[in-house]
């Protein structure tokens, strides 16, 4: 039993953390978040390059191999959130990529995961908590496959999709899985205008959309685990990120109170700002413990429960660490922290809206409540 | 990165079980559970000689070096000893201060000699030591330490005057380690002493004080003229202060993790009663409930990745913040758990337990280092922010 790092993931965790602070650096950064489709497009390539992309896929689809991976992969995630990079890493890899490796029955999921591995395709999955039954979406059977109709309101990264991956109801109630090409017939993605410019979201519209027979890659009550598998293991990957940002605001605060000069003196030295950013170490680090633990378990293939009670550790503790660093790091900085010129508030808003993907805490918290405390025995 | 359990470590899990099942019964049944000194049932002549029935079993010493009669085992196999001790309901262990911060003290700076003559005891679960650090005028700021020590011309002892407050365990303690001044009007960290001196002799008067729990687990320790040989200083006479926070030093590891199993059956005791009483039905409280038992997951991952000798000291500096302030919590969630019966006392155990949680943790994060000192230390030493 051991959380430290092996040597080749601190290598992992440092060779990424020098590609990116050059190749997302915040003019790129900044550039990209302002450009129409939000994409830095030479940061996705540098990425694809790197192998990044199949970091917890199998070998046979083009991955790296590593088992699950999910170690590794939160490392890359740590160190893209701390770059707030510009590149839908998380939507493409750490989700849809996820729930296609998971269902290895399926041919063209297989197919779209290895052009997925190579980062040559990027997909998108409409995952949201809870039951699957909330998306208004529904598919009906034709003799020539499927009709696809329905509404996914706020999918990540969905308008630079070439699949998308989308979850809806049959004729009978049962859950299915389709997987709609970019370029189908009836399907819009409206781009929405989001407060977190670094990563958007888009409204999907099917009408009438038509699918061939294999283009529904899962269904049924092995789809239900499959996407809560999916929803666990993507909040681990998220919550990461959200461990890269939270250090990012620290960083930039203790660089800021060291320069900044009042009362002839750096505020650094003032205690009313050391206490706050030892606050901000505190969370910081705990959270990242949290992550680390909860990826070092999943890999060990836990049972559902125990999966789900480190998925709610992972995030609960990186959303309060994200939120509280960015708010921090703006109140630090003073009035420059309340200026678009300095970058605190674009993790301020990627702490929101990160907050509110794949679960609130609250949804977290109450999952973890109902294992805890309804149930007769204790489960975990 | 591993958190499975290798075969040979669950087999060593099994020992541990197998032993606590074959031991912790008979006449040691009242000290199960028993938390420590205060606690009903902890008797301290039973708790000795649970300690030494537990050196006899060889579970004292688990880190220490073979040379000084340890057991040398990996952090895992400490943590696992740990976990299941309190699992077991394995009592407090009133040679902390002794195995977990003295002993590891006097291998670093103790002469072959000392390490000789008291490693033994502590080992055996013979001798107990109390810790003499904080003084009426010295809390926080410890470097303002007031006791005296100077050498007997005739008897070549040291004489010591002074006083030392929130000594843990004194009246039950054979030994205590002062932090004395040995060099007439030096100030601040120089010249000072670390001293080992008997505790049951003339020159020493223990009084007891009584705590907001209403019991009395530890004490002032008034110092006139008490003596001690002449040998028996850790370190060189006025390097005490290198010395004295090495020792400080030693308060994390392996042990903390048995704490969180104490504390696991402490957040226990809050779910009970909430399922008993209604408040699992409460959504606040049903949150905060998680959101406790997330927190507790999260000690023991930190815990896990800052015990080897190479975490990172950023990490490794907010451990005791940590846990002090996620203790204190739970012991107000548990008062809001119990609502208004948590102001009448009855004979309920698991009332008794929950409303003595909240009383003692309000001294978690006072202790050992407050909240306020543990921030400037994190500022200053992790994150070197100016002093």
């Amino acid at each position: 039993m051991d959380l430290s790092l092996s040597d080749e993931q601190q290598q992992i965790a440092d060779s990424a953390a020098t590609f990116l602070q050059e190749a997302s650096a915040m003019p790129a950064v900044r550039a990209a978040s302002e450009s129409a489709s939000g994409l830095d497009d030479a940061l996705w390539r540098g990425i694809a390059e790197l192998g990044w992309c199949g970091v917890h896929l199998p070998e046979s689809a083009g991955g790296l191999g590593l088992g699950l991976g999910l170690v590794e992969l939160v490392l890359l995630q740590e160190q893209l959130g701390r770059q707030l990079a510009c590149v839908p890493f998380f939507d493409s890899v750490a989700l849809a990529a996820t729930v296609l490796r998971e269902l290895p029955g399926s041919p063209l999921a297989q197919d779209w995961l290895e052009a997925l591995a190579t980062g040559e395709k990027r997909a998108a999955l409409a995952l949201t908590a809870g039951p699957v039954t909330a998306h208004c979406a529904c598919a009906r059977r034709t003799d020539a496959g499927w009709t696809l109709d329905g509404d996914w309101p706020q999918v990540g990264s969905a308008a630079l999709a070439d699949v998308l991956l989308l979850p809806a109801q049959g004729e009978s109630g049962e859950r299915l899985l389709l997987a709609v090409p970019f370029d189908a017939a009836g399907l819009q993605v409206q781009p929405l205008t989001t407060l977190d410019t670094t990563r958007r979201l888009a409204h999907v519209q099917c009408r009438g959309v038509f699918l061939p027979a294999d283009h529904c890659i899962s269904q049924g009550e092995a789809l239900d685990v499959v996407l809560a598998r999916t929803l666990q293991l993507g909040a681990i990957a998220l919550a990461a990120e959200q461990v890269g940002a939270a250090q990012q605001c620290l960083d930039m605060t203790l660089a800021y109170a060291a320069q900044r000069v009042q009362f002839d003196k750096p505020i650094a030295g003032f205690q009313a700002v050391k206490h706050r950013c030892a606050q901000m170490l505190v969370v910081l680090e705990s959270a990242r413990s949290a992550v680390y633990g909860a990826a070092c378990i999943a890999d060990t293939a836990p049972d559902a429960a125990t999966l789900l009670f480190h998925a709610a550790q992972a995030r609960v503790a990186a959303t309060e660490a994200a939120q509280f660093c960015a708010r921090e790091a703006i109140q630090l900085h003073g009035g420059v922290g309340f200026t678009w010129e300095f970058d605190p508030h674009l993790y301020l808003r990627r702490a929101q809206a990160s907050s509110q993907r794949l679960g609130t805490p609250s949804w977290w918290l109450e999952q973890v409540a109902a294992q805890l405390l309804d149930s007769p025995k204790e489960t975990t | 990165m591993n958190l499975q359990e290798t075969e040979s470590e669950k087999t060593f899990r099994a020992s541990v079980r197998d032993w606590m099942g074959e031991h912790l019964r008979g006449d040691f049944e009242p000290l199960r559970h028993a938390h420590g000194l205060g606690a009903p049932g902890y008797e301290p002549a039973l708790a000795k000689r649970w300690e030494q029935q537990l050196a006899a079993g060889g579970w004292t010493g688990l880190g220490w070096p073979r040379q000084h009669g340890g057991r040398e085992l990996p952090l895992a196999q400490q943590v696992i000893f740990h976990e299941e001790y309190v699992r077991c309901g394995g009592p407090g262990r009133l040679g902390h201060i002794g195995e977990t911060l003295l002993a590891p003290t006097l291998m670093a700076h103790g002469s072959p000699e000392l390490q000789a003559r008291f490693l033994p005891g502590i080992l055996a679960g013979q001798t107990y030591w109390a810790q003499g650090y904080s003084e009426p005028g010295a809390g926080s700021d410890l470097a303002a330490v007031r006791t005296k020590a100077r050498i007997d011309a005739d008897t070549g002892e040291w004489v010591i005057d002074g006083q030392k407050v929130w000594t843990s365990w004194a009246h039950e303690s054979d030994w205590i380690f002062v932090l004395a001044r040995c060099e007439p009007g030096s100030v601040r960290h120089k010249g000072l002493v670390l001293l080992l001196v008997p505790l049951r002799q003339p020159g020493v008067t223990l009084q007891p004080i009584r705590q907001i729990t209403g019991e009395a687990e530890f004490n002032e320790v008034f110092l006139d003229g008490a003596r001690t040989e002449g040998a028996l200083h850790l370190g060189a006479p006025g390097q005490g202060w290198a010395v004295a926070m090495y020792l400080l030093g030693c308060e994390r590891g392996a042990s903390t993790l048995g704490q969180q199993a104490h504390f696991k059956s402490e957040l226990e005791q809050v779910m009970a009663v909430a399922r008993r009483n209604g408040a699992a039905r409460d959504p606040l409280l049903r949150q905060r409930i998680a959101h406790a038992a997330l927190g507790l997951q999260t000690l023991r991952s930190h815990a896990l990745r800052t015990s080897s000798d190479d975490a990172p000291p950023r990490a490794v500096s907010i451990g005791k913040y940590l846990w002090s302030n996620w203790r204190r919590s739970l012991g107000e969630l548990a008062m809001e758990v119990l609502g208004a019966d948590g102001d009448v006392a009855n004979d309920d155990a698991l009332r008794q337990a929950l409303q003595r949680l909240w009383l003692v943790s309000r001294a978690d994060t006072i202790y050992a280092g407050s909240n306020e000192i543990q921030l400037n230390m994190m500022a200053e030493r992790a994150l070197q922010m100016p002093r």
